[in-house]
């Protein structure tokens, strides 16, 4: 049995009559790529909200198996303990602190896990001085790893989108996560940014072990990306498989173009 | 109809004749029951002097006066405070810190330098006294409201009733309620500061936890209601603090440590010094805490709570934190007054106490620590002012109007502050031009 990291068993989620997420039950493995796709309104970023404890939903279990594959399950949790658990997210329009600089955004991912500690930081004492050290180097390594370097000390609001896509990214890794759980990162950039981001979430998960989780309406870059896919329709998982496999799955044609493979076929 | 009144020029100059008209009225006759509108026609039928040059009815001096304000307002003012080149503005590469840090310090070494020789320089005892009472004290008490209105982000309209506790603390202490003291020992009131700071912040987590869930407007109107439950409590436990009478009978400070001796007295220069301690140690402290992780983490919280809580921050803890800081400072604020004015009484807690604080904190500017200073200075200064030289038909109580007034007039033109903070000024020019979110104290919006 492959080791996973995400279970997800016959979770429904509804707001009043409406039901976004009907019995869907999926999981990931560690270390995989996966993708969740569906036409608008199918409850991808629902589902991304449930199981970074947005959104709490009312039936199923949710099971993360983090640091040492220790099962915690994560319905009922607030957002806070989820990231503390090992999960981090980027949000589907980019959710930067604007008005802080680039390095600043990173360092408060980066320092948000260690204790409080108000009189320390107001004596800066000799245990404070040390963690705004680490919590500096870490910072600079990161900008470092998603190549935004140079523009540690601009203000997030004035970063292209592609750039903010890498800072959410690096804000994220800095909370040493297990899992990350990426929002539609390649929308609003360009081709050569998409290309660059690519390269850059295949290199998290390669260099950094990160397991990656991906909501994407490019299918070229989900397909050149994900080894696994789901495909969610109305609330529920329609398909999944290998990017091949899907791509030649009739449940999957028909959820994004309306009619049945063989009604096109007939017509 | 419509391109005239979207002329800016024309819409500006309305603004600044409206501006005057209220100074106008402000200024003028009182009305009575009989004639009730005599206060306002004849605030412009009046007459007057055109600053001493003629005679003429009022509105001729603020007509002029508006035109001049006008013409100020669409040549110097303006500048900056367009939305574009504000972005630009707060968009430029900040400095680092380290290169700001030595004008900083100098500023602060000078200003030290002034409050140390400020009583040797002013010997008149009303002024005297209003230092210690009206402007050191509000100072501190500005810089604990900052603390939660500045770097958290929360509304706080019952900021009295924790300067409120902080008093009664000290009378119970000194026993100078009808309830008995600790212990039944009569302390001094130094032993009252870790007391009444430890009481305050218990307060404040107790009133935070559940409260500070709520959002903006929903916080503003729990926290005025237990200001003025406090004052209720304090007007009416007879038994407990004294009801309306209050308590007379608090001791001043005392040192008796070793050799030491010494007895704070009805002089207000000893209050001075000691209140002027403890706010350059607030201030110390708390502009380390913005700069700290703590105090990225109320930024973060402020701007976008959801992506902070993704980042693994858990935003009632922060506020929770901020409120208690907050309240500890009006805490220790209430030790010092009861002691050094030997009496405190229900009425002197109220709504617009706390109003009064709000004012200079946001006129100052909200999260900058100087600019709040800088704000309570000017305020408080100004209004003893008005009280020690009252111009003529002045009372008082008139000073809330000049505070409306001088709030309204900043909300347009300096919405940031006086000296406001860089992050703060970022947000508000940002929000304005749809980039990130606006904060909820200044527009009730949720986030």
């Amino acid at each position: 049995m492959t080791d996973k990291i995400f279970d997800v068993d016959s979770v429904t989620l509804r707001f009043g009559g409406v039901v976004s997420l009907n019995d869907v039950s999926l999981h990931q493995n560690r270390g995989e790529i996966l993708a969740v796709i569906g036409p608008n309104g199918a409850g991808k970023t629902s589902l991304f909200n449930s199981l970074t404890g947005v959104y709490q939903p009312q039936e199923g279990t949710i099971t993360f198996l983090g640091r040492d594959a220790k099962p915690i399950s994560i319905i009922g949790k607030k957002a806070h303990r989820v990231s503390s658990a090992g999960v981090a997210r980027t949000f589907q329009a980019s959710r930067m602190f604007s008005a802080l600089t680039a390095f600043e955004n990173v360092k408060i991912g980066a320092e948000s896990h260690r204790g409080i500690g108000v009189l320390g930081a107001m004596l800066k004492g000799p245990a404070t001085r040390k963690g705004e050290k680490a919590s500096d180097a870490k910072t600079v390594e990161l900008l470092d790893f998603v190549g935004l370097t140079d523009r540690a000390n601009v203000i997030s609001a004035s970063l292209s989108y592609g750039d903010r896509r890498r800072l959410e990214i690096a804000r994220g890794l800095a909370t040493d996560p297990q899992v990350l759980l990426l929002d539609e990162p390649a929308a609003g950039t360009n081709p050569s940014e998409k290309v660059q981001l690519t390269e850059l979430i295949r290199k998290v998960r390669d260099e950094m072990g990160v397991s990656i989780l991906l909501i994407e309406h490019d299918m070229k870059l989900v397909m050149s990306l994900a080894e696994r896919l789901y495909v969610l329709n109305f609330g529920s998982v329609i398909a999944q498989g290998t990017p091949a496999e899907i791509r030649a799955n009739d449940a999957v044609i028909e959820a994004y173009l309306g009619a049945s493979a063989d009604e096109t076929k007939g017509a | 109809m419509k391109t005239f009144l979207n002329n800016s020029m024309v819409r500006r100059f309305m603004m600044a004749a409206a501006v005057l008209a209220v100074v106008a009225v402000m200024t003028g006759p009182a009305g009575s029951t009989e004639t009730p509108t005599a206060g306002f026609t004849g605030s412009f039928s009046e007459r007057s002097s055109f600053f001493g040059f003629f005679e003429t009815v009022r509105w001729v001096p603020f007509l002029f006066l508006a035109v001049v304000f006008f013409g100020l307002w669409t040549t110097w003012l303006a500048r900056g405070t367009q939305i574009k080149s504000g972005v630009s503005k707060v968009m430029a590469v900040p400095r680092a810190a380290t290169e700001r840090r030595p004008v900083r310090w100098g500023i602060g070494a000078v200003l030290l330098f002034v409050a140390l020789i400020l009583p040797h320089v002013i010997s008149d005892p009303f002024w005297q006294a209003a230092m210690v009472e009206q402007i050191a004290v509000y100072v501190l008490l500005a810089i604990g409201l900052n603390v939660v209105v500045g770097f958290a982000g929360l509304l706080d309209l019952g900021f009295v009733a924790f300067y409120a506790i902080g008093a009664y603390v000290t009378a119970w202490v000194t026993g100078a309620l009808p309830m008995p003291p600790l212990f039944g020992i009569h302390m001094d009131p130094f032993f009252a500061i870790p007391i009444a700071i430890l009481i305050v912040m218990a307060a404040g987590i107790v009133l935070g936890v559940p409260t500070l869930r709520l959002r903006g407007d929903y916080l503003a109107i729990v926290t005025l209601g237990f200001g003025e439950i406090i004052t209720i409590f304090a007007n009416n436990l007879y038994g407990i603090t004294g009801g309306s009478q209050g308590s007379s009978l608090i001791p001043h400070f005392s040192l008796h440590i070793g050799p030491i001796k010494y007895a704070w007295g009805l002089t207000p220069v000893p209050y001075y010094y000691l209140t002027l301690i403890f706010v350059v140690l607030f201030l110390a402290a708390f502009s380390l805490l913005e700069h700290s992780r703590v105090g990225r983490a109320w930024t973060a919280i402020r701007e976008d709570e959801v992506a902070a809580e993704s980042v693994g921050i858990n935003p009632l803890k922060y506020k929770v934190m901020a409120f208690a800081i907050g309240a500890s400072t009006a805490g220790f604020a209430g030790v010092v007054t009861a002691s050094q004015s030997n009496n405190i009484f229900p009425s002197s807690f109220t709504l617009s106490f706390s109003i009064n604080i709000l004012v200079l904190v946001i006129f100052g500017g909200m999260g900058s620590i100087f600019g709040v200073v800088l704000g309570a200075l000017i305020i408080q200064t100004g209004s003893m002012y008005l009280l020690h030289t009252p111009p003529a038909g002045y009372q008082s109580s008139d000073l809330y109007i000049y505070l409306g007034a001088l709030l309204v007039v900043m909300m347009i033109f300096r919405p940031a502050g006086l000296v406001p903070s860089r992050r703060r000024r970022r947000e508000i020019v940002l929000s304005k031009a749809g980039e990130g979110h606006p904060d909820e104290v200044l527009t009730g919006d949720e986030p």
